[in-house]
């Protein structure tokens, strides 16, 4: 009778299950989508972002993708020329690009002059079909330095087409097209290279996904073979992997149905759910092998029954902290980690309700066998783990020593770690967009740009030569550097006319010397040229400016050169009552990255605290709940640290990881923490307790670890570089929160004769 | 008697009526036709205000004085810039021909105290940073373009004709313009200027026009550029015509002299 009701009762739960997840993948089928568009993820509000904002919108700054066409034996000949055109023409009648913001030989504006005048025409229109004519070009070239090594190659064997964006919304599809397009008009002599920053950004949200597509299925097999390897049962496998897949489902499916969409962090939520969910169905068949082993005539009814009960307490603790950790990114100022925060507890409560429910549903309804009945392999076994322990136990100084050893080279690590908020140095080094990229940069200023945006509230102040000449000389001074290609500001085409209008004379190539000339040189360049060129450099009232520097990396390090030697003239500038800020997508992804780490390091420490309360207040002794936190701190530290000493900076992802070593921290130290005070009350002396607990608790977490380890190994073999050391550092996290809980955590346990007193 | 002056007045109004539909019946490019050869002054003088407009809201507001004289086959303009401060005393002059010969143009900057020869570009490029492109300012012929007209509409309490222009030459750089011409006077009082896709583009409007010594002239008018949200106004004043501007007024030595 008793049967029935509870058979009926597992019945219940599995339908219960099965229609949850069948009203999650519709939300999933009907509403997921992935947000693409980097912009999103930017806290809108963030002074930063909203100054960038506005100045883009003011100077018409936008991501420009880069179209560069090489031949070998020289750009000038009728057919490259003719190539530069149809794509410059072409472009300007995609949807995608401002028509207006399409730069290339075809387009750009020569200003000559002689003594006779001044003309701003175009280098050529129809194209020159003589070698006379290509000749002239060749010269006119050469003789524009707002061209020549600009867009024109200095050995003129490359011509660089810039398109701007018409908006940020850079779709996969859009990608292709470009790609398709440009493509067709590659020959045996032209090659032709797209590079620029949504190129970049586009290619990494298709190869991302595209490498996860084809890993994450092997990853999967492989913790499915190690599981069943290690549980030696189909059913207990199937019921552990089921657990981890709905957890991820369900979570994704709440995210949908919230018409919240997946960033790119989201995409780590699966990750977290696979080595804690795993964890938890080694438990609950950990515990039930342990009863059928000790019991081999009770019922399953009453295994399960045992099993749940048992592993109710320390999995709910477990459940809950882990819970409270990962709500501590709620703190984040990026809604992304917020909602990655949030779901990955969502998740997370979903894989122990259904650890707790639907894996002793299923175990009761479909059976569970224990493979392995045989007593005495058992008992080597844990006589093999008797004697580690033992050996753990007289040799405590050894380990602590190890252990600080390894925390003082981490906190060295730790002063060494940079942050990253490069896309490129996502790719590998010899992959095809790295290469372009790198083949652009040095043929031309370069292919990441900075804004600097220079602001006065007194009009017309932007026509005074003095501080054109200090933006002039900011100009030039940066330029200096090897991270710096060019820079292009109101002054080049103020020194530009400056020389045309005095016959070509090089010794003209400067500032004019009084405001008074400026201000005709610029009525003179709207009345002669296309005047929307110079909406891009300066405002209507001359009182707000915008100097872009083309920088030849997108990386923290190149930014922030440029940045230190723009700011040496901040002091300078500011005097003349001017302020300096900066614009473009290159420096949000800066302030964006270190707006990430900040609120991920505060968010780590809340956590930690939060933590260390918990199980203070859990297991009622303020030394166990230090003693649990050992192997979160322990790491943590080690992640960051090896990090510092490999040179890998941080980056959303990599900081993002860090979660896993408090969601795996806790897990074990309150699993086995809680084990060892059963096994006090259990058995006579505490030697015996950590005997048994090294056996049961220790034996689940080593299982864990070779499952989750195994698993993430497979990444290292990925083609993306973000996805190998994700796979690294989730192993390393696994492994290093493995051992600390077996070895230092265990001994201190012991030594500290915690609980002992309330025998 | 009576009938007599029954069927006189019968006949007037069958004549009146009848006018009235040989005006309505005018064609779209007779319409044009008269609007092209509405007769303008032999020179013009005046004040000229233009401002440039943002989608910021910035304006760049500057004055100058303009000649004009109409010489026939050559038309002679010079402006004089007064405002703003730093360009004061800078001029332009243009001279265009009829007959597809290129404009001629000069600057003279006072900072640089040189005269110099400005390429003129094309007629499609921007005026000075302005909505109106040189073709814009100048008239088109109507030969240049097909017209139908489209329908008759009452703008502003104004009875107008719309006529639909499109030009002939493909690669023009409107596809279409549609004008809104007054009946009573044929003064032109709006445009519409639509891109090579067929989306607007652009909106000419009259805001105030004045018959000055005989010649309807137009006084303030607004261009404004709904794509770009961007506009541009231009003012007349001190409006004078006929009243005779010498020869030497077109001269590079009268553009040095700033005035």
């Amino acid at each position: 009778m008793k049967n029935k009701k509870v058979k009926w009762i597992a019945w219940l739960i599995m339908a219960i299950v099965l229609l949850g997840s069948v009203y999650f993948i519709i939300g999933i089928k009907k509403h997921a989508r992935m947000e693409t568009n980097l912009d999103e993820y930017m806290p809108k509000n963030h002074p930063a972002f909203v100054y960038s904002d506005i100045a883009e919108e003011w100077f018409n700054i936008k991501d420009g993708i880069l179209i560069a066409i090489e031949n070998k034996d020289g750009i000038y000949n009728t057919t490259s020329l003719q190539k530069i055109k149809d794509i410059t023409k072409e472009l300007e009648r995609m949807e995608a690009f401002d028509e207006n913001d399409i730069m290339s030989l075809y387009t750009a504006d020569n200003i000559t002059g002689s003594e006779y005048g001044m003309e701003v025409e175009s280098f050529y229109r129809s194209v020159p079909d003589n070698y006379e004519k290509i000749e002239n070009l060749r010269r006119n070239v050469k003789n524009n330095d707002m061209v020549y090594g600009r867009l024109i190659s200095e050995d003129e064997t490359v011509a660089l087409i810039v398109a701007g964006m018409a908006d940020s919304t850079f779709t996969q599809s859009l990608y292709q097209k470009i790609i398709d397009f440009t493509m067709s008009f590659e020959s045996d002599d032209d090659v032709i290279y797209v590079a620029g920053r949504p190129i970049v950004e586009g290619t990494l949200g298709l190869l991302g996904p595209a490498d996860m597509k084809r890993m994450v299925p092997i990853v999967i097999i492989l913790i499915i073979i190690v599981l069943y390897i290690l549980l030696q049962s189909v059913r207990a496998t199937t019921a552990t992997i089921l657990t981890v897949f709905l957890s991820s489902i369900w979570t994704f499916g709440l995210m949908a149905h919230l018409n919240i969409p997946i960033y790119s962090v989201s995409t780590m939520i699966p990750v977290m759910l696979i080595a804690i969910g795993v964890a938890y169905g080694i438990y609950f068949y950990n515990n039930l092998i342990h009863f059928f082993q000790q019991n081999p005539e009770e019922t399953r009814l009453e295994a399960i029954m045992y099993s749940t009960k048992k592993l109710f307490k320390p999995l709910s603790m477990a459940a809950f902290t882990t819970i409270i950790g990962f709500l501590s990114l709620l703190t984040s100022q990026v809604y992304p980690i917020k909602y990655f925060g949030l779901f990955t507890a969502f998740g997370i409560l979903v894989a122990f309700l259904l650890t707790m429910l639907l894996i002793p549903a299923f175990t009761l309804l479909v059976g569970f066998r224990l493979r392995n009945k045989k007593v005495p392999d058992v008992d080597i076994d844990e006589a093999k783990k008797n004697r580690i322990t033992d050996l753990l136990l007289k040799n405590s100084k050894p380990v602590y020593l190890g252990f600080g050893l390894i925390i003082l080279i981490s906190i060295i690590g730790l002063t060494r770690i940079w942050i990253n908020s490069s896309f490129l140095d996502k790719f590998a080094s010899d992959s095809d967009i790295v290469l372009t990229d790198a083949f652009v940069n040095s043929k031309f200023g370069g292919t990441s740009t900075l804004n600097v945006i220079l602001e006065s509230n007194k009009a017309d102040v932007f026509k005074n030569p003095e501080i054109l000449k200090l933006i002039d000389s900011l100009q030039n001074k940066t330029e200096m550097l090897a991270e710096v290609g060019n820079s292009f500001s109101l002054t080049d085409y103020l020194k530009r006319m400056n020389k045309v209008m005095n016959a070509d004379d090089i010794s003209y190539y400067k500032i004019p010397e009084t405001s008074d000339l400026v201000a005709q040189y610029l009525l003179l360049y709207e009345m002669s040229g296309d005047p929307e060129n110079l909406t891009k450099v300066v405002n209507y009232d001359y009182d707000r400016i915008n100097v872009t520097f083309q920088l030849k990396g997108d990386d923290s390090k190149t930014i922030n050169t440029a940045i230190r030697s723009i700011e040496s003239f901040r002091d300078d500038i500011e005097s003349h009552g001017i302020e300096m800020s900066y614009a473009g997508s290159g420096y949000k992804a800066l302030i964006f990255t270190d707006l990430i780490l900040a609120g991920q390091v505060s968010s780590i420490i809340l956590s930690l605290i939060l933590v260390l309360i918990l199980l203070i207040v859990m297991f009622r002794s303020w030394k166990a709940g230090l003693i649990g936190s050992i192997p979160i701190i322990i790491t943590a530290m080690i992640s960051f640290g090896v990090m510092g000493l490999l040179n890998i900076p941080l980056s959303t992802t990599t900081a993002l990881l860090s979660s896993i070593a408090i969601g795996i921290g806790i897990d074990y130290s309150i699993h086995f923490i809680q084990n060892y005070k059963t096994g006090i009350k259990n058995f006579a002396t505490r030697h015996e307790a950590i005997h048994h607990t090294m056996k049961q608790t220790g034996k689940a977490i080593l299982f864990n670890a070779i499952v989750v380890i195994t698993g993430f190994m497979v990444l290292l073999f990925s083609v993306f570089p973000p996805n190998r050391t994700l796979g690294a550092l989730v192993a390393m996290n696994m492994f290093t929160s493995f051992i600390g809980t077996l070895t230092i955590m265990m001994i201190l346990l012991y030594k500290s004769r915690v609980f002992l007193m309330k025998k | 008697m009576k009938k007599q002056e029954i069927v006189l007045g019968l006949m007037v109004f069958l004549i009146f009526i009848g006018m009235q539909n040989s005006v309505a019946q005018l064609s779209g490019r007779q319409i044009m036709e008269k609007v092209y050869y509405l007769p303008s002054g032999d020179d013009t003088q005046g004040q000229l205000t233009m401002i440039l407009e943002n989608k910021q809201g910035e304006q760049r507001i500057r004055k100058l004085n303009q000649y004009i004289v109409n010489m026939g086959d050559t038309e002679k303009k010079i402006m004089f810039f007064v405002s703003p401060a730093d360009v004061k005393g800078t001029s332009f002059m243009n001279w265009s021909y009829t007959g597809g010969k290129e404009d001629d143009q000069w600057i003279y900057l006072p900072a640089l105290k040189r005269t110099k020869r400005i390429s003129s570009g094309s007629k499609g490029d921007y005026f000075m940073g302005s909505d109106f492109t040189y073709d814009d300012l100048g008239d088109r012929h109507p030969d240049m373009d097909n017209h139908k007209l489209l329908k008759e509409e009452t703008i502003d309490g104004r009875p107008c004709y719309v006529i639909e222009s499109t030009p002939k030459d493909e690669d023009y750089m409107y596809s279409k313009t549609i004008t809104w011409v007054m009946k009573d006077n044929l003064v032109g009082l709006q445009r519409e200027f639509y891109d090579e896709d067929g989306d607007l583009l652009k909106t000419l409007t009259i805001h105030k026009f004045e018959k000055i010594n005989g010649f309807w002239t137009i006084l303030k008018t607004e261009m404004k550029n709904v794509q770009k949200d961007h506009r541009t106004i231009i003012e007349f004043s001190n409006v004078q015509i006929n009243q005779g501007i010498p020869s030497s007024k077109f001269t590079e030595r009268s553009m040095s002299l700033g005035q």
